[in-house]
C-alpha cells in the first residue's frame, strides 16, 4: 500500500486540509497503521505545542499555524513547477484547422443537400463546369461550333434535341403537331392527333 | 485497260446508287438487314417491358424504317408501332413509353405519351412513332433502340412505372385537365343542349387555326449574344384560386434571346410545394405574342413562405424577334402529399392565355371527333366517361 505524503500527514493532523482532501486521507488513515500512528503523532505534537504556548507570553500561536500551513502549500507548489512533465499529446495545428474546415464543409454540404432542390443543384454544376470550360467554350464559339452544345428545339415541325453534333426527333408519320411547347429544363413537348380516332400522341425529347 | 476502267466506273456508280437510295434497312435484334449501308453497323432494337407489367405486348411492327446518307451524316429513320394489351383489372387512362438511341444522342433521351386513353381489361391499344436519328458517319458500335414502359395510369389515378421521366406527374395533369373540360362541355350540353355544345366545339377550332407557333431552341449554359444584355421584368397574370403567386421576375434580353430566368414565387396555400410550373409568354416588337416556354421548379417550398426560382437556360427565338415584353403566369402545382392543382376554366378564359395555350389533349381530342364525325359524337364520347371526383389529389 502507498503512505500519505508527510506534508499531507501534517496537514491532515492539525486539521489544515482542504474538504475533500481531508475526506480522502481521513479514509486512508483509516485503513493504514503506519499513516494513523504518524498522523497522531502530528496531532500530538500539535498538543505539546498549544501547551507551551500557553507558557510563553505575546505569541499568537494561530497565526503562526496559519503561516506554517501556508508555507507548506507553497512549498508543495513549488515542488509541482519543478517536477518532471509528460508531454501532451496534441494535434499539431494544421491538422486541427483541416478538420474545422473538413466539418463545416459537410455541415454546409448537409444543409445543401436538405434544402436545395435538385434542379438548383445541376444549375449549379453547370455554372461551375461554365467557369472551368470557359476559355474552350470561347474558343468553340469563335469557332462557330454551336451544334457542339445541347440545343433542344420546339417548332412548327415538331422538336427535336441536338447533342454531341447527333439529332434525335420524334414524330408521327409525318403529321405536324397541333402544338409544341418547350421547357426550360432542357426538353421539348410536340402534340399530334389522329385524324381518325382522335387520338392523342405527345412525343417528348430530353437532354440530360 | 479501257474496258477495266468502265468496269470501275460501272462498279462505283452502283455501289452509290446503292448506298443512297437502296440502302434503307436495319437489322432487327442485332441482325444485319438487307439493303444495309456498307461499312455501317446495323441498327438493333429492344422492347423492355417489365414481367409483371399491367400491359402485354401483343405484336410490334418496325416497317418502312431505313437509312440514308446525307452529307457526311447518316440518318437512320425508325419506325415503331406497338400494340398493347391492357393486363390489369382497371381502366387504362395513358401510358408513357420512353425511347433511347444512346448511339446518336449520348445522354438524351425521347417518349411517347398517349393520354385520354379509355381502355378496359383486355384490350388492345396502339402506340405508334417515329424516330428519327442523325449521326455523323464514322466508327462506333451499332445504335441501339431501346423502347420501355415509364409508366401507367389507369382511371382510379393510381400509376405503375419506374416514372424516370417524371410521367406520373404529367399523366396526371392531363387526366386532370380531361375532367376538368368534361365537366365543363357536360354542364354547357346541359345548360345550351347540342346548339351550344357545337359552339364550343367551332370556338375551340377556331382558337386552334388563330394560336401562333413560332420557333424556340434552348440552348443550355450560355447565350451566344451577351453584349448590350439588360434585365427585362416579367408581368404576372394572377389567378385568385392558385395555391401559389408569382410575386417579381426578371430575365437577362439581348436581341433574340432571353436567358436566366429568375421569378420569386409565394406560397399562400397551407400545403408543402414541390413542384411548379410557369408559362412564359413573350411579345416582340412586332406585336406578335407566343407561348415561348414554360419554367419548371422543382422545389420544397414550406406553406406561406417564398421561394426563388432560377434557371441558366437560354431561349433563342426568329432573328427578327426582339423581345418586347414578358409575362408570366402559374400553369401547375404538385404538393408534397401528392396533390396537383391546375388553372380551373374559369381562370383560363383571360384572353390572353385562350388565345396563346394550347387546349388540353382532351379538348383537342373531341375537337377533333367533332371535326371528323360531329356533335353526336362528342356527346358520347362525354358520357363513355364515367368520371369520379377527385378530392384526393387536387
Amino acid at each position: 500500500m502507498q503512505h500519505a505524503s508527510e506534508a499531507n500527514l501534517a496537514l491532515y493532523g492539525t486539521g489544515d486540509l482542504a474538504w475533500w482532501r481531508c475526506q480522502w486521507i481521513g479514509l486512508h488513515v483509516a485503513r493504514c497503521a503506519e499513516c494513523r500512528r504518524r498522523a497522531d503523532e502530528y496531532r500530538a505534537d500539535r498538543e505539546r505545542l498549544r501547551s507551551l504556548a500557553d507558557e510563553l507570553p505575546g505569541v499568537r500561536w494561530e497565526r503562526l499555524a496559519a503561516e506554517m500551513a501556508a508555507n507548506i502549500r507553497v512549498g508543495l507548489a513549488a515542488g509541482e513547477c519543478v517536477a518532471p512533465r509528460a508531454p501532451k499529446h496534441t494535434i499539431p495545428t494544421g491538422w486541427r484547422v483541416a478538420g474545422a474546415i473538413g466539418g463545416f464543409c459537410a455541415l454546409l454540404v448537409l444543409a445543401w443537400w436538405l434544402n436545395m432542390p435538385p434542379a438548383q443543384t445541376a444549375s449549379l454544376g453547370r455554372a461551375m463546369k461554365a467557369i472551368v470550360n470557359g476559355p474552350q467554350w470561347q474558343a468553340r464559339r469563335a469557332l462557330g461550333l454551336d451544334d457542339a452544345l445541347t440545343l433542344v428545339q420546339a417548332s412548327a415541325e415538331g422538336v427535336e434535341l441536338r447533342e454531341n453534333g447527333g439529332a434525335l426527333t420524334l414524330s408521327q408519320r409525318g403529321v405536324r403537331p397541333v402544338s409544341v411547347t418547350l421547357n426550360t429544363q432542357g426538353s421539348a413537348r410536340a402534340r399530334y392527333v389522329d385524324s381518325d380516332t382522335g387520338q392523342v400522341t405527345i412525343t417528348s425529347v430530353y437532354a440530360q | 485497260m479501257r474496258s477495266k476502267l468502265i468496269f470501275a466506273l460501272l462498279t462505283g456508280a452502283a455501289a452509290s446508287t446503292y448506298a443512297q437510295g437502296f440502302g434503307q434497312g436495319f437489322g432487327q435484334f442485332q441482325g444485319q438487314a438487307p439493303g444495309q449501308i456498307p461499312g455501317q453497323p446495323a441498327l438493333a432494337h429492344r422492347i423492355d417491358l417489365p414481367g409483371d407489367a399491367p400491359v402485354a405486348l401483343v405484336a410490334d411492327e418496325w416497317g418502312g424504317s431505313g437509312a440514308t446518307i446525307r452529307g457526311s451524316a447518316y440518318q437512320l429513320d425508325v419506325r415503331v408501332s406497338l400494340s398493347l394489351r391492357n393486363a390489369s383489372q382497371r381502366r387504362i387512362r395513358g401510358i408513357t413509353m420512353t425511347v433511347t438511341a444512346q448511339e446518336a444522342a449520348p445522354g438524351g433521351k425521347g417518349s411517347i405519351s398517349i393520354p385520354s386513353l379509355d381502355v378496359a381489361a383486355g384490350e388492345t391499344f396502339p402506340v405508334r412513332g417515329d424516330l428519327h436519328l442523325l449521326r455523323p458517319i464514322g466508327g462506333g458500335s451499332g445504335p441501339l433502340v431501346e423502347v420501355s414502359l415509364d409508366g401507367l395510369l389507369f382511371d382510379d389515378l393510381t400509376f405503375y412505372g419506374p416514372d424516370k421521366l417524371h410521367s406520373r406527374r404529367s399523366m396526371l395533369v392531363w387526366e386532370m385537365e380531361a375532367r376538368r373540360d368534361r365537366q365543363y362541355l357536360r354542364a354547357v350540353l346541359e345548360q345550351s343542349g347540342h346548339d351550344g355544345l357545337q359552339k364550343e366545339m367551332l370556338s375551340s377550332l377556331a382558337r386552334e387555326a388563330d394560336r401562333p407557333q413560332y420557333g424556340v431552341q434552348a440552348v443550355r449554359g450560355r447565350a451566344a449574344n451577351s453584349d448590350g444584355e439588360q434585365d427585362l421584368k416579367f408581368a404576372f397574370l394572377h389567378f385568385p384560386n392558385a395555391p401559389v403567386e408569382p410575386m417579381d421576375g426578371v430575365a437577362r434580353i439581348a436581341g433574340n434571346e432571353a436567358r436566366a430566368p429568375k421569378v420569386v414565387v409565394l406560397n399562400r396555400s397551407p400545403r408543402v410545394v414541390k413542384y411548379l410550373e410557369i408559362g412564359w409568354i413573350v411579345k416582340d416588337q412586332q406585336g406578335r405574342e407566343f407561348l415561348a416556354a414554360t419554367v419548371p421548379a422543382d422545389m420544397r417550398m414550406p406553406s406561406h413562405s417564398s421561394s426563388q426560382i432560377l434557371d441558366d437556360i437560354a431561349l433563342r427565338f426568329d432573328p427578327r424577334t426582339t423581345v418586347q415584353s414578358m409575362t408570366g403566369f402559374v400553369s401547375q402545382v404538385e404538393f408534397t402529399d401528392g396533390g396537383i392543382w391546375i388553372p380551373s376554366h374559369a381562370e383560363l378564359d383571360d384572353p390572353m392565355l385562350r388565345h396563346l395555350v394550347a387546349p388540353s389533349p382532351e379538348e383537342q381530342r373531341l375537337v377533333q371527333i367533332y371535326r371528323k364525325r360531329g356533335v353526336g359524337a362528342v356527346i358520347d364520347e362525354l358520357k363513355k366517361f364515367q368520371d369520379k371526383p377527385i378530392p384526393a389529389v387536387q
